[in-house]
């Protein structure tokens, strides 16, 4: 592990440009001339793309933030305005658009269909995995063929299906949906996981008499944790976003029906109606509160996510 | 290894489909769809009541009455207001007004699921389109409407107190299906205030709009904007001068796709005094790529004089219009050899009004569209929307009304008999829709005016074989 | 091993596979029978014309066109995005100084990996009103304000990049890499950061430059989650439903300037909803299907090769 890689070596065919430091240091001392010069080089390199694409990132939403406190004079004149009074107007008369409402829906939707998702894709990937009898490999592939597809091609006939079953601009209809549409993903993320963990295990609580249930659930479900999480992320993200669903099978019924928006179908309306009555400020105001929340649970759970994402790409 | 490389070859196939999960697919301006089995088991609870002269299509009073209203530039309150009155009036019903921007979401899952609202606004850029609904059947029959008592003079029938046009308008497929509410103006609009300051006329000529642009660019502003992300608006300022060129006799040949009315000299006439406002650099900047609302914003802040579009830009823009902008509507100039007087302009009823064929209360719903051609009513929606309504004189001396809407009024008054229309937008929206394409590609100066003549023509041909 | 296990696995399988085939499968398969009819959309009376919709399709110039833009998007979309994503995810983990223990990442690295990832959770609504504001077509916009600032346009003559033909596309493609890159980052990351330390050095140490480590040593590791990205990317490709309709010009879905970012979803909506030609879309969604059926078949065909264990 300590093998003595040396500066030169490494950096010696990258450049001749003497000195070596961390991005923060300025220093120069001669003592250090020599020492690791395409480290140096390929460490400003790599700062300054990095560097780019993060401006790139950022700017655009600062920009739309600043945006939110403009008026329409001014962010129809120059790019470069600068807001000529601050005032959180165009914030409350985007929030009294419902956005709350559109949160709290999806909150709702979404507390009962991620771990239903997780549960039955575990079941089911679970079984595939393990278990040998006819039909497996169909049950496996109907699952690979179903989640090839975009979404739309679906939506007539299923929103009949939804309709007969009584369940339009319901919470229980838009989540078994949502359940029914992550089911491929995530049986095939878990598919994989169970096939790796080690059949020991799993013997010898079958041995010790566990039934092929309790093994399931006290065994192999804490075994694939990392799994789980991986997916679970995914399927986060996937609802949270999940627009076209939503906007088919969401719809009021009748005028007393009860609005069940979801959050990205209630800011496309909202970016509809500010088209309208052509009111930016309050429609960029939308986009920001909108963001925020995602930010803060995304900033709070960045590390989860990244070694979700690690766990389940790496072995 | 052997696990190892299936494990490998799952993750990966799972992340491919687990796309799915993550989609951004997102049907954006509209909406989706659905269906719905129609073979329905709600009927329409046919009213009991008799019909009277007084209750001229049978309203049964304690029949709730569904209404939905497309929230666009006119607002959803006189549509509020009206549904008190139908309470009111019809004492034990329940009128729920409800409205969106977004009918075709909304809706068309109720269509097909046979539950659709009794009557319905179908406007904005998300409306069903007419020729479509009339195709699958879904549109009552509205001609009992016509011939229904006046409420403000019995002795009247709707048909005789209607703008001219409304009817013919109103006709999908040889039948009266929908009343086409607001009665609209279209044609050029600048800024009193502005045209004032420079000391600037109202161009009747082409000649003298070309002439006149020259002077305004010399003044630091841009000549013309238009809303080039939505080639409907250039479309109209296109066709308009085509009209006006040629004659009721043109706009009737395109109407009925002939290929032929492509080849008369007043459309080449027509798309190349359009072109000229490209060529000699008069457009707004950036105009071509700009939404309704970004351009007529810039048109409100005196950054471009001249501005095509309908007698509803006065709302739409209320919030960004300056208050002593002033607010001006012209007709399109006259070119060389014009058929028609410079105060021709295209007029014609607009924002539909249905009554779908599976609503639970149709004549609830007629009832309501009746008590919307009241002199009341008509009067307060112009004031409430700026806008003028199909009901004949709707519009008393006591309204108040803001410039630009008065300036429609004068406009109408002046053009009298001359007003046009085309009906092709209403029978084929695609040839609409393409045709706009056309014009978008001729304001950004990718397609010349005879390539637009024979690219216009093409689509006649393929319009009139469908 | 064997008592019981029928009725364990119908047990687990029978709530899961109804859902899913209620759901899911039954209405796909009826879309390909809606796609034999002449289906307005707006009502159920319509007749079977047979395979007279896709006869039609065959002639359909915009739909050629709208597959054909599909297909560049499958091609860039995932090329761009990995590339640039490896980049980065190389200088953020190797692209730092060298110490005695071996190469590092760059200071910092975690803060890029979470600015980098946050796009990927924004709502496509956000990114629309985002990317309009961005992209607007005059001196108002924050591409077209910044390149008039640099003095490198002419307020006057400002850039339409979403109402040019020329970059319309790639307008929009930019924009799906901007959300995109984060994610494969710290997807490619993790890989690199599971190949053990050892092989570096001992590359390093028989003399190789971090520019060969990473073509040498690093790339051929990565390539299963590179082929992974890929398939992935790929499907979104098939789409970008709404960011066309969202952002580009035209009347209903966009798709313009004069189809030049049609793809085949909206073009397919757009004849589903707006020009009630729905069972003539639902032949298009069948032919959507095929295609990302192929597409799929072949990357999974390919991925399945070349593969190095470690």
């Amino acid at each position: 592990m300590t093998s003595p890689i040396t500066e030169a070596q490494s950096g010696g065919l990258l450049g001749q440009v003497p000195a070596q430091g961390g991005p923060g240091s300025k220093r120069r001392s001669p003592e250090e001339a020599g020492d690791g010069a395409g480290g140096r080089v390929l460490n400003v390199f790599s700062h300054g793309f990095l560097a780019i694409w993060a401006i790139m990132i950022v700017v655009p939403l600062l920009w739309i933030i600043l945006g939110a406190f403009k008026n329409n004079a001014e962010i129809g004149s120059s790019a470069w305005s600068w807001p000529s009074h601050w005032s959180f107007g165009a914030f409350s008369r985007a929030w009294d658009k419902g956005i709350g409402d559109f949160f709290l829906n999806t909150v709702i939707v979404m507390v009962f269909s991620v771990p239903l998702t997780m549960l039955f894709g575990s079941m089911v990937a679970y079984v595939l995995a393990r278990y040998e009898f006819p039909g497996n490999r169909f049950i496996y592939y109907l699952f690979v063929g179903g989640a090839m597809f975009p979404y739309f091609l679906a939506l007539v006939p299923l929103f009949f299906m939804v309709k007969n079953l009584g369940m339009l601009n319901t919470y229980q209809g838009l989540i078994l949906v949502y359940v029914a549409y992550s089911l491929p993903f995530t049986t095939f993320f878990m598919h994989s996981f169970f096939k790796t963990l080690p059949t020991a295990i799993h013997e010898a609580a079958v041995l010790d008499g566990a039934s092929h249930t309790r093994t399931f659930f006290q065994v192999m479900m804490p075994m694939a944790k990392p799994g789980l999480l991986s997916v679970g992320i995914f399927n986060v993200l996937g609802q949270w976003n999940q627009y076209i669903l939503p906007v088919t099978l969401m719809q009021q019924q009748s005028s007393t029906d009860k609005d069940h928006s979801m959050l990205a179908q209630g800011l496309v309306n909202l970016a509809l109606s500010q088209g309208y009555s052509g009111d930016y400020p309050a429609l960029f105001a939308g986009m920001v509160i909108a963001m925020l929340p995602v930010l803060v649970v995304y900033l709070s759970f960045q590390r989860q996510v990244q070694a979700g994402l690690t766990a389940g790409t790496l072995k | 290894m052997g696990s190892e490389m299936n494990r490998r070859d799952l993750v990966k196939r799972s992340a491919a489909l687990g796309l799915v999960a993550i989609p951004s697919a997102g049907l954006l301006s509209a909406c989706a769809s659905s269906g719905g089995d129609d073979s329905s088991s709600d009927k329409p609870t046919k009213s009991a009541s008799a019909a009277s002269k007084d209750n001229p299509f049978g309203v049964n009073d304690s029949a709730p009455l569904d209404i939905m209203v497309f929230d666009g530039g006119y607002g959803h309150d006189y549509a509020t207001a009206l549904g008190k009155l139908y309470e009111t009036k019809h004492s034990g019903s329940k009128a729920s007004v409800a409205w969106t921007q977004d009918i075709t979401g909304k809706l068309q899952p109720r269509f097909n699921g046979g539950t659709p609202p009794d009557v319905i606004d179908d406007s904005g850029a998300q409306q069903i389109k007419l020729d479509v609904l009339q195709k699958s059947d879904q549109l009552s029959d509205l001609t009992a409407l016509l011939d229904a008592p006046y409420i403000d003079d019995p002795t009247k029938k709707i048909r005789d107190v209607l703008q001219p046009g409304t009817i013919e308008v109103g006709n999908i497929g040889g039948k009266f299906v929908t009343l086409q509410y607001i009665y609209t103006v279209w044609g050029l609009w600048y800024s009193g205030k502005l045209f004032k300051e420079h000391g600037w006329t109202e161009p009747k000529t082409w000649k003298d709009f070309i002439s006149l642009s020259g002077e305004i660019k010399k003044a630091g502003i841009a000549p013309f904007a238009h809303q080039g992300k939505y080639p409907y608006y250039i479309n109209v300022a296109i066709m308009d001068l085509i009209a006006k060129n040629g004659g009721l006799d043109l706009a009737k040949r395109i109407d009925t796709f002939d290929p032929t009315a492509w080849d008369d000299p007043a459309v080449k006439n027509g798309i190349e005094a359009i072109y000229e406002i490209v060529d000699k650099g008069y457009l707004l900047p950036g105009t071509n790529g700009l939404t309704h609302i970004e351009s007529q914003t810039k048109w409100n802040q005196y950054k471009a004089a001249f501005i095509p579009c309908g007698s509803w830009l006065e709302n739409e823009q209320m919030k960004a219009t300056p208050a002593d902008f002033d607010m001006k509507f012209m007709p399109m100039p006259s070119l060389d050899g014009d058929k028609l007087p410079f105060d021709a302009i295209r007029a014609g009823a607009g924002e539909p009004f249905i009554v779908p064929k599976k609503a639970k209360n149709p004549a609830g719903g007629m009832e309501f569209l009746r008590m919307m051609l009241t002199k009341e009513a008509s009067g307060k929606f112009a004031s409430a929307a700026n806008s003028l309504t199909v009901l004949k004189d709707g519009v008393g001396s006591d309204v108040q009304l803001r410039p630009g809407t008065a300036s429609t009024v004068t406009a109408l008054s002046a053009a009298g008999s001359n007003t046009f229309n085309y009906n092709y937008p209403n029978t084929n929206s695609e040839f609409d829709v393409a045709l706009q394409n056309l014009s978008a590609e001729l304001m950004a100066k990718r397609l010349t005016p005879a390539q637009w003549i024979t690219k216009a023509k093409a689509l006649a041909v393929k319009a009139k074989k469908a | 091993m064997q008592h019981r296990k029928y009725p364990f696995i119908v047990g687990f399988l029978i709530v899961p596979l109804v859902l899913y085939i209620t759901f899911v499968i039954w209405p796909y398969l009826q879309t390909f029978g809606y796609s034999l009819t002449n289906w307005t959309g707006e009502s159920q009376n319509f007749k079977f014309i047979g395979l007279d919709n896709y006869t039609a399709l065959f002639h359909d110039s915009v739909f050629r066109t709208a597959l054909w833009h599909n297909i560049l998007l499958l091609i860039f979309l995932p090329v761009i995005t990995i590339l640039l994503a490896l980049f980065f995810a190389f200088m953020v983990n190797v692209g730092g100084r060298s110490t005695a223990g071996g190469v590092q990442g760059v200071r910092g690295a975690g803060i890029y990996k979470v600015v980098y990832f946050f796009p990927q959770v924004l709502s496509v609504a956000i990114l629309i009103v985002l990317f309009g504001a961005v992209y607007r077509s005059d001196s108002a916009g924050l591409l077209n304000g910044i390149l008039v600032k640099l003095h490198l346009e002419d307020a006057n003559n400002p850039i339409e990049w979403l109402n040019d033909p020329n970059l319309v596309l790639w307008c929009l493609l930019a924009i799906q890499v901007w959300a995109g890159v984060g994610f494969y980052l710290v997807l490619f990351s993790a890989a690199m950061q599971s190949i053990p330390k050892d092989i570096y050095e001992a590359a390093l140490l028989d003399g190789a430059g971090r520019g060969q480590t990473f073509f040498k040593v690093t790339l051929p590791l990565l390539w299963d989650s590179v082929q992974t990205s890929w398939v992935y990317i790929s499907i979104f490709a098939m789409d970008f439903f709404a960011l066309v309709s969202g952002l580009t010009p035209g009347t209903g879905y966009g798709g313009g300037p004069d189809h030049h970012s049609e793809v085949m979803a909206t073009y397919l909506m757009r004849n589903f909803l707006s020009f009630g030609k729905s069972g003539y879309a639902c032949a298009q969604g069948v032919i959507i299907m095929l295609v990302t059926l192929i597409v799929s078949a072949v990357t999974l065909r390919v991925s399945r090769r070349d593969r190095i264990e470690f």
